[in-house]
């Protein structure tokens, strides 16, 4: 545990600060009564060239500068209002300055509150800037402060030549001593502050240390599980298979062994037989298609398949912001599944790549065609490509097409137009 | 409440009756035009602690609203923002106008152009004739537009040896100043700025010649203020103050009596005129003032209203800065002592000196610097330092010392 934080040193700092503009407020009042009281008033003011502000008055306002100057320091550490905060600088500044001014700029310290101020509070916000044109402005008005205040200003060292050499010798002395420790104040200030920000750089380093090796385990993680439901579907497939398919053809090679057996010595029995065989391999056909039903998207499996389409295309205007209008000229009844498979993922297929590659806004789905065939035809309004070079989406959608012998053609035109056709096909291959 | 800074007495160094007449019967009046307003002041100050006694006002904040200013101080003050700019009063106020004064004296509340005080009361420097001794010597009274060379002709006709002990015991005149000549010659010392002077002008040298023929005129036997009082000097440099404290009863009878005197203007320069130093006393008003209007009221009153100038005509020393009021017929009355005689300088005559007069330099170092050149002169003129060019060096010397 640290005895000295820099939220003590701001504090030690305020204080030193206090007791030093206060000693100095106290010297400059004794002095000022002890040389009426000596009879020198004439050879004082012949000397400082300036006419002093009464005893009183510079308590007052030494007092009251002080106060204001305080607490509108801790205002602008506290407030969150950022222009309050700008506000409260401001007022510290300009009390600063009336602060250096009662004094008769016999110290300038209270500078380096201001700037301790600014850099406790240190946001960025191009705060360093602020920081120097505050600094640069102070400085230069203390340094020159005969030519702001010509005939308002006495020096210290009018004040310091009413004593005899060696008091004023003693005198000059502590307030350089004054001097020097405010400024070894700030500078362990400023240490602290560092030290303090360099601790906070090195455990945010550490928390992200830390949590770059939580991400890495997730990932893992996302693989292992990926994996496992990988498994966990092959192995469903292959119960599947194994249910369905292995339980009939297991069943058919079995009975075809039987009827191997019996072909000759009883044919009826035989066919018979062969009858029961082909129905369970029926039963096996039905079967895989109930398999394969269910890896169909859910929504085929819900929905009229036209209904499905336009949920689809909703679905995806509505995440993607695309405009995608659905126009239906011509419908076949009776697709088959694996057709409507096809078609299901043409569109998406196309929708996606809208989006994906040529960043459409609007899409247009237009599903034609006559007794022999069905037209689907999806163009956007995305930049499009300049030479297309069919990726694996397209590759793909060629492939599920030439299953059901149908073409797929697209072009740039402005957009890009993607046009599929399948034969249709009543009879059952 | 306002208060007035005041010192006992009159600029002058001169005995004076009554020290806060003037000031009482103002205030009586101010009071009595301003009801509800009191004026205080603090009575009792010597001039001598004056300066003292007001920089310590001045340091406990406790400066009254307005106060009279020594020469010596106007500059101080006025430089450190002391007193208030009456510029904006002068030019706003439709009953004052400047023209009234002389110039020298309203200049003389002037610091680089800007008026920070206004003048209550001015002496200046004439010269005292003893009218018996140039009756016995039957030489008639000078003119008042008399020159150099009249001054050194009477100088010389009067100094001689009287009880035939081989030493001259009769004089042509005590105290003329190489200040005085040179004055008269036209010559200016200083740059207003004083930071140059001018002392190897044409007409300083002339002035120097002069007063070594004047000194040579008295065989360089050193005349003494006691050969005057006496009655054995034609001649000597007084300041009107005295001359009005000492010619009516009772100061008269103390002082002078064994002779017939009376004054005139200085004797006038070859480049110059019947010219000599005015001196101003200035009054002027805080800066810091809380009360301005009533403090411009009471300075106008005492600075400006005819009845408070005629006043100081009256019960002064001193002669009043305003024109109008030197050459009323009152003035008239006044000056002419007894009604039996005839003064030999009237009213219009004393108004012209006073428009001829210059003002004094009261910059910082003047002091210093005309104690320096003095004390260079006297050898000059002595004859212990050589003439020539001594006066350049001298202005070098004094420049060197008035930039530091």
């Amino acid at each position: 545990m640290q005895i000295l934080t820099a939220k003590g040193m701001h504090r030690l700092l305020y204080f030193c600060n206090g007791v030093i503009i206060f000693t100095l407020m106290g010297f400059m009042c004794v002095t000022q009564e002890r040389i009426n009281n000596s009879m020198s008033a004439r050879a004082f003011l012949e000397l400082a060239g300036a006419i002093p502000q009464s005893s009183g008055e510079l308590f007052f306002q030494t007092v009251i500068s002080f106060v204001i100057f305080a607490l509108s320091g801790h205002y602008y550490l506290k407030t969150e209002n950022r222009r309050l905060k700008y506000v409260f600088f401001a007022t510290e500044v300009v009390m600063c300055m009336i602060l250096m001014r009662v004094l008769n700029l016999a110290y300038d310290g209270v500078i380096l509150l201001v700037a301790a101020d600014l850099m406790y509070k240190y946001e960025g916000h191009r705060q360093e800037y602020a920081l120097l044109i505050a600094l640069f402005c102070l400085y230069f008005m203390s340094n020159y402060n005969f030519a702001l205040f010509s005939t308002k200003i006495i020096s210290f060292e009018a004040y310091a030549s009413y004593y005899t050499a060696g008091a004023k010798s003693v005198i000059l002395a502590l307030k350089n001593t004054f001097y020097s420790l405010n400024i070894v104040c700030f500078v362990f200030y400023l240490v602290l502050v560092i030290k303090n920000s360099h601790e906070e750089h090195e455990r945010t380093r550490l928390l992200n240390e830390k949590l770059e090796e939580a991400n890495q385990r997730l990932r893992a993680y996302a693989i292992e599980v990926a994996q496992m439901a990988e498994t966990r579907e092959r192995n469903r497939l292959a119960r599947e298979i194994h249910d369905t398919l292995g339980h009939a053809l297991t069943g058919i090679a079995a009975g075809l062994d039987a009827c191997l057996m019996t072909l000759e010595i009883a044919p009826e029995v035989t066919k018979n037989q062969l009858n029961k065989i082909r129905d369970a391999a029926k039963k096996g056909i039905t079967d895989v298609r109930r398999s394969v039903k269910k890896l169909r998207p859910d929504d085929l499996e819900r929905l009229p398949f036209q209904e499905a389409l336009k949920e689809m295309t909703r679905d995806y205007s509505a995440s993607s912001g695309m405009e995608i209008t659905f126009e239906v000229l011509k419908w076949a009844e009776n697709l088959r599944s694996d057709q409507e498979d096809v078609i299901y993922r043409v569109i998406q297929e196309s929708i996606t790549n809208a989006k994906r590659h040529g960043q459409a806004t609007k899409v247009k789905i237009r599903i034609s065609g006559d007794e022999q065939r069905l037209l689907i035809k999806i163009s956007d309004n995305g930049c499009g490509c300049a030479s297309v070079k069919a990726g694996f989406g397209l590759r793909h959608m060629r492939e599920r097409l030439k299953l059901l012998h149908g073409t797929i053609n697209y072009w740039n035109d402005g957009g890009f137009t993607v046009e599929a056709m399948i034969p249709l096909n009543r009879s059952e291959k | 409440m306002l208060t007035v800074g005041i010192f006992a007495g009159n600029n002058w160094d001169v005995p004076q009756g009554e020290p806060y007449a003037i000031i009482d019967a103002v205030i009586k009046d101010f009071e009595a035009e301003n009801p509800g307003i009191s004026v205080k002041y603090v009575s009792g100050i010597k001039k001598e602690d004056y300066s003292e006694w007001l920089a310590e006002k001045f340091i406990s904040g406790e400066e009254p609203d307005i106060f009279f200013i020594l020469a010596e101080d106007f500059n101080l003050y006025a430089s450190m923002g002391g007193l208030m700019n009456l510029n904006g009063f002068i030019a706003t106020d439709k009953n004052f106008s400047a023209e009234v004064y002389y110039p020298a004296a309203f200049n003389f509340g002037k610091y680089e152009n800007i008026s920070y005080a206004l003048p209550c009361e001015s002496t200046l420097t004439f010269m005292f004739v003893n009218k018996t001794l140039l009756a016995q010597e039957n030489i008639a009274l000078p003119k008042n537009d008399w020159t150099w060379d009249d001054f050194l002709n009477i100088c010389r006709r009067v100094t001689r040896d009287i009880d035939g002990d081989g030493v001259p015991d009769q004089f042509g005149c005590y105290d003329y100043s190489w200040q005085d000549a040179a004055i008269s010659n036209g010559m200016k010392f200083f740059r207003d700025d004083g930071k140059a002077s001018y002392f190897a002008d044409s007409r300083m040298e002339a002035s120097i010649k002069f007063i070594m023929e004047l000194r040579d005129v008295s065989g360089g036997f050193a005349i003494s203020p006691k050969d005057f009082d006496v009655g054995r000097v034609a001649f000597r440099p007084f300041t009107f103050a005295e001359y009005r404290t000492y010619k009516p009863y009772p100061w008269r009878i103390k002082k002078y009596t064994s002779f017939e005197w009376d004054c005139i203007k200085m004797p006038a320069g070859k480049s110059g005129g019947n010219i000599s130093v005015m001196d101003t006393l200035l009054i002027g008003m805080s800066a810091r003032t809380r009360h301005k209007d009533l403090a411009w009221a009471l300075l106008k009153k005492l600075c400006y209203d005819v009845k408070t100038q005629q006043l100081i005509l009256e019960k002064s020393q001193a002669l009043p800065v305003r024109r109008d009021v030197i050459i009323s017929a009152k003035a008239a009355e006044i000056f002419s002592w007894e009604t039996r005689e005839n003064a030999a300088i009237t009213p219009a005559e004393i108004s012209d000196a006073m428009d001829a007069a210059i003002m004094p330099f009261k910059f910082k170092n003047y002091k210093n610097a005309m104690l320096y050149a003095d004390n260079e002169l006297t050898k000059i003129i002595a004859g212990v330092v050589p003439f020539n060019n001594s006066l350049n060096k001298l202005q070098k010397e004094i420049n060197a010392r008035l930039q530091h």
